[in-house]
């Protein structure tokens, strides 16, 4: 990717993090180095291989509880034959990394198979797990070793947003409970333990909150443009049905992953009327619809949100026809990025199907998985601390950082 | 579950029918009313030695519920139960906090083996605790572990040591009343910063007018008539009023700021663009600010605050925190609004044939809103009795002097 290789300098993903073991970098293939046209972001290839397998028939929040129990009360065995053998088959790989037969990635990657769970938490999870795994006798070792996995999940995919939101709050935690009073280290331990475990709890529940704060903004009779997969937008969607509003969606095709369909699919079975237009359709139908709602992958410091390659123009056209353009995101997150424009972030080159002959050499392909949507073109976002103006997320990540 | 005192009973029910039939009107009096009201239903209720604030909170909810659906427009009242409900919640963390220690103390004193370690710690946790039950969710929280297993510790850590329960039951009578106490102490702080309101905002007026400038306002709102004399001890400026049709209330300030030697200039609602490009400022009153930063103010306004921004007038908005309504506005076209009778905008005997729908004749319809919602894009400052703000900083006053919790209630 030519193109974008001057500005990869200014990327707010920080290579000179690199102190991430030779595991990481056999791992990698030196990726990071060469990124081509050709070559996609695995963080993203990984997630729809996860979300064509799992979203593909119907996934009840019945199945999805029953199958969280059978994981929780089938205590660690289960779970740790089912997770060894995954370590067994990159242990290879792992080689040099003796010490223990475990890798923070193939957690992420194993928690991060559940549809319901974000990305942010699968981090967490893994982190935790690290944790639980530890033999370091005293807190500083513990978060020596914690900020070790963490750094190696970033560098294992550094285009992800939530993934590093994930791994920062949870390391900002584990660095004000040493500092807060455990001297005993199996008390911090089993302290931070039980709070990563908590934390899918958490992010559940965040996702009920901002439904519930969200859905008082759809009224009877509007028409809602949604753009791009989010969980939490389709959950807000749903409540709002299943308290009787009668509303309409259409949601964008989303070209390259045709999140549309899947969204289409959702609501359908949720009997939401919706209608699918094409991404380019968006300026066409603007004058019908009443709002946006949208998810967000991140939600940067300036207020603006990363999401789904196509958002800017969603919101940009909605701004320029008055339309309020309402963001759903938890809190988590909320990212210590503050992104100038479009090219100031690491590229996340995607495969994209266009009809173009594979041998024509001569014409290049914009690749760009996502993009940056500045504040001012966002009405308020729906978050699980409240509902905020854009302004208010800068506060709110000063409050935790500073 | 605990009612309220008998005697208090009475004195809500008579509130919530004048607020009912509009007996009284306008965020100052009724917030006034209300809080004046809240303080009373404390003061009688009678509080049981353990669960203090819950039940002062179950209190103030029940009657305020009932005072916010006897007239929804006053948001005003809905912001004051709000407030009184932060305070109950702020001083008990507070008393908690404070008691925290002499737990604290009193196990350390008489055992040390190693179980005082983890007590001392829970205590600790206990103690961080409540500082954040206070503080609106936020990110530095979120893994915090939620106050009721915390609260759950308390007793734990309180029933442990069995020397001094006594002691501890006393305490505990004497912290009910301490509360009380000190909520009440702090409505009436409420109450007088209600009464400055005026002159607080009056003080800033100098701030904001220079000399020679041109303020254009429309309709009436006590707060502009004091912010302008405020203004007037030291400069001379001109006013231009819009009528503020269909209650014409510019006419009265016109002639309040006349017999107040200020240059006044009467104009229709329909001069205002005409006029927008020879002012300096628009200066309005509110009816109400929602937690976007959007304004709820008397119908015409909005016309205004576009003219102003077309012209690149600054829109300033005089408020008090009372007026601060923790709500968003879902959907402001059709919520929030009170629809006045159409024999202020026309006699009833001159179209009374045409307003009669009975007779198969023509129809038409007379639509007399009474409000306006201004959007925040259109504001350029708040002027509150604390100082001015933007409206993108609305958000952090709401976050300031409201629970997150009483918000729905």
């Amino acid at each position: 990717m030519p193109a974008m290789m001057p500005r990869s300098r200014f990327s707010l993903f920080d290579p000179s993090l690199d102190n991430s073991s030779s595991k990481a970098d056999s791992d990698e293939g030196g990726m990071a180095g060469n990124t081509t046209a050709t070559e996609s972001s695995r963080f993203y290839d990984e997630r729809a291989r996860f979300n064509s397998n799992l979203l593909s028939g119907p996934v009840t929040y019945e199945w999805l509880s029953q199958a969280d129990e059978a994981r929780l009360n089938s205590s660690a065995e289960v779970f740790h034959t089912v997770h060894d053998k995954a370590v067994l088959s990159r242990e290879a790989m792992n080689g040099d990394n003796s010490s223990s037969r475990f890798s923070v990635i193939d957690e992420f990657n194993f928690w991060r198979q559940k549809p319901e769970l974000a990305e942010a938490v699968a981090a967490i999870k893994a982190l935790t797990a690290v944790i639980r795994r530890s033999e370091a006798t005293t807190m500083m070792g513990l978060e020596i070793e914690l900020k070790k996995a963490s750094e190696t999940l970033k560098m294992w995919d550094k285009t992800s947003i939530s993934l590093s939101a994930g791994c920062d709050l949870f390391m900002r935690y584990v660095t004000r409970t040493s500092a807060l009073e455990y001297e005993d280290i199996s008390a911090g331990k089993s302290r931070l333990i039980e709070r990563g475990e908590k934390f899918g709890e958490i992010s559940l529940k965040a996702r009920q909150t901002i439904a519930s704060l969200g859905q008082e903004f759809v009224y009877d009779g509007s028409v809602i443009l949604t753009h791009g997969y989010s969980r939490v937008a389709l959950a807000l969607l749903k409540l709002a049905a299943s308290q009787g509003k009668r509303f309409k969606v259409i949601c964008t095709e989303g070209r390259p992953d045709n999140t549309g369909l899947e969204v289409a699919k959702e609501l359908m079975n949720a009997k939401i009327p919706v209608m699918l237009i094409l991404d380019a359709g968006v300026a066409n139908v603007m004058g019908q619809i009443d709002m946006v709602l949208l998810g967000a992958e991140g939600v940067v410091e300036s207020g603006g949100v990363i999401n789904y390659i196509g958002t800017f123009q969603t919101a940009l056209v909605a701004r320029s026809m008055n339309k309020p353009v309402y963001v759903a995101a938890e809190s988590y997150k909320f990212a210590r990025l503050f992104p100038l424009d479009q090219m100031d972030m690491s590229p996340t080159p995607r495969v994209v199907e266009l009809a173009v002959p594979e041998q024509e050499e001569r014409i290049k392909i914009h690749t760009s998985g996502r993009d940056y949507t500045p504040p001012q073109y966002l009405t308020l976002l729906f978050t699980d601390l409240g509902i905020l103006t854009p302004s208010a997320v800068s506060d709110e990540l000063i409050q935790l950082y500073l | 579950m605990v009612a309220t005192m008998p005697d208090v009973q009475p004195l809500v029910d008579e509130f919530c029918t004048k607020l009912n039939r509009r007996q009284v009107e306008g965020s100052l009096d009724t917030a006034k009313l209300a809080l004046v009201l809240l303080r009373q239903v404390i003061s009688a209720q009678r509080i049981p030695p353990n669960a203090s604030a819950a039940v002062l909170i179950d209190a103030i909810k029940a009657v305020g519920v009932r005072m916010i659906a006897a007239n929804l427009i006053e948001l005003a009242v809905g912001n004051i139960v709000r407030r009184v409900l932060h305070i109950i919640r702020e001083e008990d963390a507070s008393l908690a906090i404070t008691v925290v220690p002499g737990v604290n103390v009193a196990v350390d004193s008489d055992d040390e083996d190693n179980s005082d370690i983890r007590e001392q710690s829970s205590s600790h946790a206990v103690a961080a605790a409540n500082r954040n039950v206070l503080r609106a969710p936020s990110l530095h929280n979120l893994l915090e572990s939620n106050p009721n297993p915390v609260k759950a510790d308390v007793t734990v850590a309180s029933t442990g040591d069995s020397a001094d329960t006594k002691s501890r039951s006393g305490d505990k009578n004497s912290r009910s009343w301490k509360l009380k106490h000190n909520v009440i102490e702090s409505i009436n702080i409420m109450l007088d910063e209600l009464q400055d309101y005026h002159s607080q905002v009056a003080e800033q007026a100098l701030e904001h007018i220079h000399q020679n400038e041109v303020i254009l306002t429309l309709g009436r709102s006590r707060t502009l008539l004091h912010f302008l004399l405020g203004a007037k001890k030291k400069r001379s400026f001109q006013v231009v009023v819009a009528e503020g049709s269909p209650r014409y209330q510019g006419h009265k300030l016109a002639k309040e700021l006349t017999a107040e030697n200020l240059s006044t200039t009467l104009i229709t609602d329909s001069a205002v663009f005409a006029m927008i490009s020879r002012v300096n400022m628009v200066i309005v009153g509110a009816h109400a600010v929602m937690a976007n930063g959007g304004v709820l103010a008397p119908v015409g306004l909005h016309m205004v605050a576009l003219a102003a921004k077309r012209h690149a007038v600054p829109f300033v908005v005089l408020t008090g925190l009372h007026k601060l309504c923790p709500l968003y506005p879902h959907n402001p076209f059709t919520l929030l609004n009170d629809m006045k009778s159409p024999s202020e905008i026309l006699d009833f005997g001159e179209l009374s044939g045409c307003l009669n729908g009975v007779t198969g004749g023509p129809e038409s319809h007379v639509f007399n809103p009474t409000f306006d919602y201004i959007p925040p894009e259109l504001v350029s400052l708040f002027i509150t009795d604390t100082g001015g703000h933007n409206p993108s900083y609305v958000y952090r006053l709401v976050a300031e002097f409201y629970s997150p919790e009483d918000i729905v209630l």
